[in-house]
């Protein structure tokens, strides 16, 4: 590492901590239930149990909207460019700053998300949020319109940071210095 | 002598020859044809030769003819002289080689004492080493290293000149092979020889190979790998104390290095020499080594292996400082001075207890702790009262977690030092000093799990797993507190409102506690769960008795012998009185399956505890199950085709494990009770009354009886085709194929195929289908020939999907046709199948009409998916073109199991999709599309196309990244949120593709 990080001892949330989906309301099989008798098994049946690990629930096709876990999912297992610590471990994206909206003309919608630096010089912020614009960009439908600030007050420049995010002109050229891209990238490879 | 001019003659031109004439040479001496001194004569003119590789080979043929002789072949006059001779040899340099492997025969031989190995030791010291090429210094090493090992004393006894001979002799070694051996030679020259004032001189010489950065060669004969040459290097830097003042500092400078593999050779090196150099010497330089590895560890991310090495360094610096201690070190002892600065410097970091520091601070010292049980009482009784107080200060629970973990670290640190109760190796003389802190602990500890709210999981995990592992030290806890920790335990099990995740934990913990206080789980545990169980389903429901969650508890517990015979007694009482309610078939069944699970987990036991389980359960079980069908009184729920079917398992498996005496007896009886329609010891009462009316083989005896057939089916597969003994088994096959076209039951048919493995073809064909199994199997012919001539020719027919179908049976695991009941399984049988079937189908399919096609393709499909894919490989060039068609059906299962095919084959075999990638890329994006693919297929899909960048060149697949990452956008917006994330993962991997890499 070439200079000191900016914050070399930042405080950790747990793993556990860390917001998700709750279980779906369908219990965890019995392990006593869940022994099929062996006469139940007939390779003959018009539709065979093919043998993939999951289960019946795979084929439900009931529709689940993206909510703000869903966008939480994507950003938090992003890596700082710091330390080998997740966003969502350092606090960095917090599943209550994310917003999910309808767009007046009903056809797009947009997601907000706030993102809070773990200091507030850290000078990282950008690229931060570059990163956040690029995991989104990335991961989300077209018709999804992408909104990162960084969050009131948590930075010492949030102002002037949230004009250079909010520049498409200015994120697009960003995206094309190799030397961020660099940086954005490693920051996207922890993804799980 | 002609044989050394024969030998001159042959050596370039024809080596063995030449060694021939050696070997016969050497023959002829020891059977006294030949005297080696005219051998030796003989060579006189060739070594005067002006010309330097005629000497050379002369040597060389006295080599050879010494190589094959015998250690006692020599007498005591010739070995002295022979070595003066060679010795002097060394003089003339152009014969080193030969000369070396002549001497290293030499030192085989019998008389070949102390003075010959001065002799030659300090001839060969002299030589001009370096400038030789590699295999000859090998020689020469190779002489050493005999030397070495047979002589050791007299090279020691050399004193000074040995040791710098030495290094100038071996000093700029290079060649990997030699080097092996010099490593060898010098650890021994290390350790064992007078070295101190030749320190620097010796250090110089092995310091400058460090690190390791040798690659071998792809084709190297030698097999040397650097890690081969690591270790033995590290060997010898870390064999002498003396190296210490010029190693550490190097090492430490050395850990700057950028080079991963130089650090963590760096990081292991200081560890074996902090263990070898002794504590004197470690506790001059364990402030500096601590200051220099400290980093290492605190600024890493969580399992970072320079972090776990680095810790072991930490730890082995303490372990050394620990020689001799017994005590808790007094204040001024190495040790302590050590340690001390370490728990100033980690009590410093864990005051704020959520920073990231605080972790690897805490690992720090539980790692340490671990290093002697001075070092573990010196550190706790050092931090403890501190930590505890920053615990009870934390005001916010995520802080005292962080604490809590800490000391959880601390509690394994205990368990490695005390041991757990099941340990069997003395503990240590110092009283485990977490003792002071017993009570407070143990407070702590239950007030996180019992008394804090409901919804702090993690937090109450954290508290849980704490007291689990406090009741694992040994001799730690009281046992009325262990005894509280279960009922905590117990709790939590039952509770309602507990999330799965904690109720599965505090199940592991209850079951860690059952084997080394099994008592407190049958006092505590089992009434408070038997108390949990319904007597009906009524009471299930009406009481909210949920008896499935409760059963499998009891199951997990029941491991060990003494709690299963508990719960083996308490189920068979319930289960009397959930029949006498007159209940279903489900409870019963369930209370039947806990047993199952039991015996089916639960580690091998000895044959008298499977006798013992035999009679007290089988015999009764077996009775409760007929008798009412017989007699016509009595619930009759056992006969359930569902309880039948655990019933017979359980009959299995405890059958399999009895000795072939008994099994013998278990089938005579069920003889009796089946086939022969004689009283059986297996009907407890009235055996007379179901020896009369039990009939269940005869075709006109009730569903349920027939049902029982399974019974029979069970322990039949469970023994030993040596203990069956049929009457006429031609005829009783032909009896249960015949009852197999009329089944009562699909239960009652599996039980008679089962047995001898409708009116309707399909039942014929079901039991074609089964009867070629076994076949397959082994091998056998008939079976292949009814494979390829019967079986395939009827895809193409109306009953073709029916029989397609039927392929998954051919190779699909079994549980009856399995080694361990005995049946025959031949080596190659899945290869044999595919090698035989496979290309039939390939070529039915292309014959096939439109209308048979798709048969051919679910018959594939079904064989492919039990063929380890190292069989497939080659074949897929062929099979590839089918299964891109395979992808095309409708057949969401075919498609499917398509898929996964394909995604196994580019994870193994990348190359072959290379030609098809265009096909391949577009009918997978297909089968992403979210109408018209279930859920699985479009996963599946997924999945395969992430799989491509990490399998193919970046140059093949580039061409198709521009329309894989548009037509995915289509994927990201998936109505499932599981498609989305393969989605987001596929298309991530995709749009890096080439970006960055130029």
């Amino acid at each position: 590492m070439s200079s000191e990080p900016a914050n070399a001892n930042p405080t950790i949330l747990n793993l556990s901590d860390l917001p998700t989906r709750k279980a779906t309301t369908s219990k965890p099989k019995n392990t006593l239930a869940s022994a099929t008798p062996a006469y139940l098994y007939d390779p003959f049946a018009a539709v065979p149990d093919l043998d993939f690990s999951g289960d019946s629930e795979e084929d439900d096709e009931t529709p689940e909207p993206i909510d703000s876990q869903e966008i939480f999912d994507l950003v938090a297992t992003m890596c700082d460019p710091e330390h080998p610590i997740t966003l969502g471990e350092l606090a960095v994206v917090n599943l209550d700053h994310i917003w999910i909206t309808d767009d007046d003309n009903g056809l797009t919608k947009t997601v907000r998300l706030e993102f809070t630096p773990t200091i507030t010089h850290c000078h990282l912020a950008t690229v931060i949020g570059l990163g956040l614009v690029v995991r989104l960009q990335q991961s989300l439908p077209p018709k999804y319109r992408i909104d990162v600030r960084c969050r009131e007050g948590t930075h010492t420049t949030d102002a002037q940071l949230n004009k250079q995010l909010a520049d498409k002109e200015r994120v697009l050229s960003a995206l094309e210095n190799e030397t961020l891209m660099g940086l954005v990238g490693k920051m996207i490879e922890t993804c799980k | 002598m002609k044989e050394a001019a024969l030998y001159m003659h042959h050596a370039e031109r024809d080596p063995a020859e030449a060694k021939f004439i050696a070997q016969d040479t050497a023959k002829r001496i020891e059977s006294k044809e030949l005297k080696l001194l005219e051998v030796v004569q003989s060579l006189g003119e060739y070594l005067t030769d002006d010309d330097t590789t005629v000497r050379a080979k002369a040597i060389g043929f006295l080599a050879g003819v010494l190589a094959e002789l015998g250690p006692r072949s020599l007498t005591r006059q010739q070995v002295p002289v022979i070595t003066q001779f060679l010795s002097d040899r060394f003089d003339d340099e152009t014969g080193l080689k030969e000369i070396a492997s002549a001497l290293t025969s030499m030192t085989k031989m019998h008389f070949f004492g102390d003075s010959e190995a001065t002799q030659v030791a300090t001839a060969m010291i002299k030589v001009d080493l370096p400038k030789h090429p590699p295999s000859t210094r090998f020689a020469v090493l190779t002489l050493l290293d005999a030397l070495m090992s047979g002589y050791r004393d007299s090279l020691k006894d050399m004193g000074d000149k040995f040791i710098t001979g030495l290094a100038d002799m071996v000093g700029g070694e290079k060649d990997p092979r030699n080097l092996m051996i010099l490593f060898s030679i010098m650890k021994v020259v290390l350790v064992e020889f007078d070295i101190v004032r030749h320190t620097e001189l010796m250090f110089d010489i092995v310091y400058c190979y460090f690190p390791i950065t040798f690659r071998p060669p792809p084709d190297d004969p030698y097999g040397i790998t650097a890690q081969d040459l690591k270790n033995r290097l590290r060997e010898c830097i870390a064999s002498t104390r003396y190296f210490a003042g010029q190693v550490f500092p190097s090492l430490i400078e050395k850990l700057d290095s950028t080079s991963q593999n130089v650090k963590m050779d760096v990081l292991h090196t200081m560890k074996d020499c902090a263990l070898n150099y002794g504590s004197g010497t470690m506790s001059t330089n364990s402030s500096q080594l601590w200051a220099a590895v400290k980093f290492e560890i605190l600024n890493a991310a969580e399992s970072d292996d320079f972090a776990n090495e680095a810790l072991l360094v930490v730890k082995a610096i303490a372990t050394s400082l620990s020689t001799g201690l017994t005590e808790v070190p007094p204040a001024n002892t190495p040790l302590t001075r050590y340690l001390k600065s370490i728990v100033k410097e980690c009590l410093d970091l864990l005051q704020e207890p959520q920073q990231k520091q605080a972790r690897p601070a805490g690992r720090i010292l539980a790692t340490v702790a671990t290093a002697s049980a001075p070092a573990f009482a010196f550190i706790m009784q050092s931090v403890m009262p501190a930590l505890l107080l920053i615990y009870s200060d934390a005001g916010s629970i995520a802080k005292q977690r962080a604490m809590l973990q800490v000391f959880n670290q601390f509690f394994d640190s205990a368990v490695e030092i005390y041991g757990t109760w099941t340990t069997v190796e003395a503990a240590p003389s110092i009283e485990n000093p977490l003792q002071e802190h017993r009570e407070k602990l143990f407070e702590i500890y239950s007030q996180a799990l019992m008394g804090s709210n409901k919804d702090e999981t993690s937090f109450r995990q954290t508290g849980m797993r704490g007291l689990g592992k406090l009741s694992n030290i040994r001799k730690f806890l009281e046992e009325s507190e262990i005894g509280m920790v279960v009922q905590y335990l117990d709790e939590i099990a039952l509770g309602a409102e507990e999330k799965e995740e904690v109720k599965d934990e505090a199940l592991q913990n209850l079951r860690e506690i059952s084997k080394f206080k099994s008592n407190l789980i049958m006092q505590i545990t089992f009434p408070a769960f038997m108390a949990r169980l319904p007597d009906s389903e009524e009471e299930s429901k009406t009481e909210n008795k949920p008896y499935l969650d409760t059963l499998e508890a009891l199951a997990k517990l029941s491991f060990e012998r003494p709690v299963f015979e508990v719960l083996l007694t308490r189920l068979l009482n319930k289960l009397e009185v959930v029949l006498n309610g007159g209940s279903g078939p489900e409870y019963p069944c369930a209370i039947l399956r806990a047993l199952l699970y039991v015996l089916q987990n639960k580690p091998q036991g000895s044959l008298d505890d499977t006798k013992a389980y035999y009679t007290r359960l089988i015999p009764p079980l077996l009775t409760k199950t007929i008798l009412p069908l017989a007699s016509g009184s009595g619930s009759t729920v056992l006969a359930d085709d569902s309880v039948l079917d655990v019933t017979g398992r359980l009959l299995h498996i405890i059958t399999h494990a009895l000795d072939a005496e008994s099994q013998k007896l278990v089938v005579e009886n069920t003889f009796n009770l089946f086939i022969s329609n004689a009283p059986s010891n297996l009907i407890l009462e009235s055996s007379y009354v179901v020896a009369t009316t039990f009939r269940p083989l005869s075709s006109d005896c009730t569903p349920q009886i027939a049902g029982c057939t399974t019974l029979l089916a069970s322990v039949l597969s469970a023994v030993p085709p040596a203990v069956l003994s049929f009457p006429s088994l031609p005829a009783f096959v032909e009896q249960l194929a015949t009852l197999a076209t009329t089944p009562e039951s699909p239960a009652h048919r599996l039980a008679l195929l089962r047995i001898i493995t409708g009116e309707k073809a399909e039942n014929h064909l079901r039991i074609l289908f089964h009867i070629t199994v076994p076949l397959l199997l082994r091998a056998d012919k008939v079976g292949f020939s009814f494979l390829t001539t019967s079986l395939v020719p009827l895809l193409t027919t109306p009953l073709g999907a029916f029989c397609a179908r039927g392929f998954q049976i051919l190779l699909s695991p079994s549980s009856e046709l399995s080694k361990e009941n005995h049946a025959i399984l031949r080596l190659l049988y899945k290869q044999r199948v595919f090698s035989q079937v496979v290309p039939l189908l390939i070529d039915g399919f292309k014959q096939a009409g439109s209308a048979t096609k798709p048969n051919f393709l679910v018959a594939l499909s079904n064989i492919i998916r039990y063929i380890p894919s190292s069989i497939i490989t080659p074949e897929l060039p062929k099979l590839l073109p089918l299964l891109l068609q395979s992808m095309d059906l409708e057949d969401t299962g075919v498609k499917a199991a398509t898929i996964e095919t394909l995604l196994v084959t580019i994870a193994e075999s990348a190359d072959v999709v290379k030609e098809h990638l265009g096909s391949v890329v577009s009918r997978l994006l297909k089968a992403t599309e979210a109408p018209g693919n279930p859920v699985r297929v479009r996963m599946m899909a997924l999945r395969c196309l992430k799989a491509f960048p990490g399998a193919l060149r970046r140059e093949l697949l580039l061409p198709y990244k521009r329309q894989v990452v548009k037509m995915l956008t289509g994927a990201l917006e998936d109505p499932r949120r599981n498609v989305r994330k393969e989605a987001v993962e596929a298309r991530g991997v995709w749009s890096r593709l080439g970006e960055g890499e130029e």
